[in-house]
């Protein structure tokens, strides 16, 4: 079954068009690395999965709910971790955590203990109890994938993840999505291909708001060490 | 509504775990404390005046007579000082709501988990509400320690319906300028214009008042209507009215669909 199905989906800015026509489905359980140069329409294209803007035209489902007709059902399958991680500074990380399970409607009784789990996971256990904004780079960037884990969505959609972490955080983080995969459908955005030759299965390019590739990992690079960024540089030439 | 009361639950908590509501509580406490004693000491003045005075009240100027109790000569005046303080204030309860959202890219949380616009918007409001209470609730202490220090010819030194009608005038009225702020919040990612355009629109209502005199009828009439001023003149005199409560919550809902408007908006950028 596939979670996400994307038919024709167009994004025209006032005076752009960020994307054009997308069509694309990732199955249930994949890990899927989304790639493009900066500004080919990446973040923009998460976005309107995860409800934050609306298309200009076409249709994306989320396990089956359209993010536009259905979006609270689609929203409760998505968690979602933005470019920026999305923190207040003002609260602890145990007070950001739980204000987000209460948005994401986790039980009042599991809240806890969900709480928890999430942070074991990302390792930032032992900061639960420090405002958010006295964490370094590489712990905000946890939280907020602590926060997109909460609720144990289906998918996951995670915007530059990596982002900031030092080398060995970074290879914690890739772990830490490799072990998501067959449970969770995930979809990662980078710009780093050795992380996408690391953990992701699959792999969808885009360059001016097209799909310039959609395929496996395997059938993409052609058993080539340097298969991917051959690719990569190929076809999103100008 | 879950969903409402946690936001309105984190509002608060971001609210009085930064500086600014107790600023902003300090500020009304300082402000009014000032006028309090200010509005004592003329009460005094005037009652110093009258026992020399042949004749008593009945010879003195008109604007001495509401001197004659404590409740229209402090509370009711210091009431309108209230009034005039809440609209300095209150931009800047309401600068934060949606703008500090949008600068900190949290606005993205918010709209990204299963949580309705309206849940987003009525959560905010309540939590932006439970600070503006708290602001005019610093205020309640100057009829209570007259209560207790105060007496009357008649037995109690006030008369308590008046100052709580009075006081329930103004909450309607700190509610209702949460409200229009809240909505110019929704529409900046800056607090700092968010602020000025609130306190804009709160002086010029405030001016609309002093139009209407030099105005010809129609208009006159609309003004005068539309003044706040003389909305709020009944309540803060302690007469039980439901026109100006209509009148007000009939601008905190129009402000309140605004703003849920706005936020829903947000989508089509």
């Amino acid at each position: 079954m596939a979670m996400i199905e994307v038919e024709n989906l167009t994004k025209a800015y006032r005076d752009r068009l960020a994307i054009n026509s997308l069509t694309f489905s990732i199955a249930d359980g994949e890990i899927v690395g989304f790639l493009g140069p900066n500004g080919a329409g990446k973040s923009t294209t998460m976005k309107i999965l995860t409800g934050f803007l609306s298309a200009t035209s076409g249709t994306a489902k989320v396990g089956g709910f359209d993010v536009f007709e259905s979006a609270l059902e689609a929203k409760r399958r998505i968690g979602y971790l933005p470019e920026t991680p999305p923190l207040y500074p003002e609260l602890t990380v145990r007070g950001y955590l739980r204000f987000v399970s209460e948005l994401k409607g986790v039980p009042s009784k599991k809240r806890a203990e969900e709480i928890e789990r999430v942070a074991r996971v990302t390792g930032v256990l032992s900061e639960l109890d420090r405002l958010t904004s006295t964490l370094s780079k590489g712990y905000r960037q946890r939280v907020g994938i602590a926060q997109a884990l909460l609720n144990d969505p289906a998918l996951l959609i995670l915007d530059e993840p990596t982002e900031g972490l030092d080398p060995r955080q970074r290879r914690e983080v890739l772990d830490l999505i490799k072990g998501l995969g067959g449970k969770h459908t995930v979809v990662l955005s980078t710009h780093i291909l050795a992380e996408v030759k690391a953990v992701c299965e699959k792999v969808l390019i885009i360059h001016r708001g097209t799909i310039v590739a959609n395929e496996s990992l395997a059938s993409l690079t052609e058993g080539k060490e340097s298969g991917l960024e051959d690719k990569f540089i190929q076809l999103t030439a100008e | 509504m879950r969903n409402t009361w946690a936001i309105a639950k984190k509002e608060l908590t971001v609210y009085l775990t930064t500086p600014l509501a107790w600023v902003v509580f300090t500020a009304m406490a300082f402000i009014t404390s000032l006028f309090f004693m200010a509005l004592l000491l003329s009460f005094k003045q005037v009652h110093d005046t009258v026992r020399e005075v042949p004749g008593g009240w009945a010879q003195l100027p008109p604007e001495y007579q509401a001197f004659r109790n404590l409740t229209d000569g402090v509370v009711v005046n210091l009431w309108g000082v209230v009034l005039v303080v809440t609209l300095f204030v209150a931009p800047f309860l309401s600068m934060r709501l949606f703008a500090e959202e949008r600068r900190q890219k949290t606005f993205e949380l918010l709209m990204t988990t299963p949580t309705r616009p309206i849940e987003i918007v009525l959560g905010k409001y309540l939590g932006g509400l439970g600070i503006v209470l708290g602001t005019l609730g610093v205020t309640i202490v100057f009829p209570v320690i007259l209560a207790f220090i105060g007496h009357g010819e008649s037995g109690s030194s006030l008369e308590w319906s008046t100052v709580l009608l009075g006081y329930a005038g103004l909450l309607l009225w700190g509610a209702t300028n949460l409200a229009i702020g809240m909505f110019i919040s929704s529409l900046t990612e800056s607090q700092m214009v968010s602020a000025l355009v609130s306190f804009a629109i709160a002086m010029g209502w405030m001016l609309v008042k002093s139009l209407a005199p030099n105005a010809d009828e129609p208009l006159r009439s609309i003004l005068s209507y539309l003044s706040f001023d003389s909305q709020l003149q009944s309540l803060l005199k302690g007469v039980l009215d439901l026109r100006p409560l209509v009148f007000f919550s009939s601008i905190i809902v129009l402000f309140l669909m605004l703003t849920h408007r706005s936020v829903e908006a947000q989508r089509w950028t």
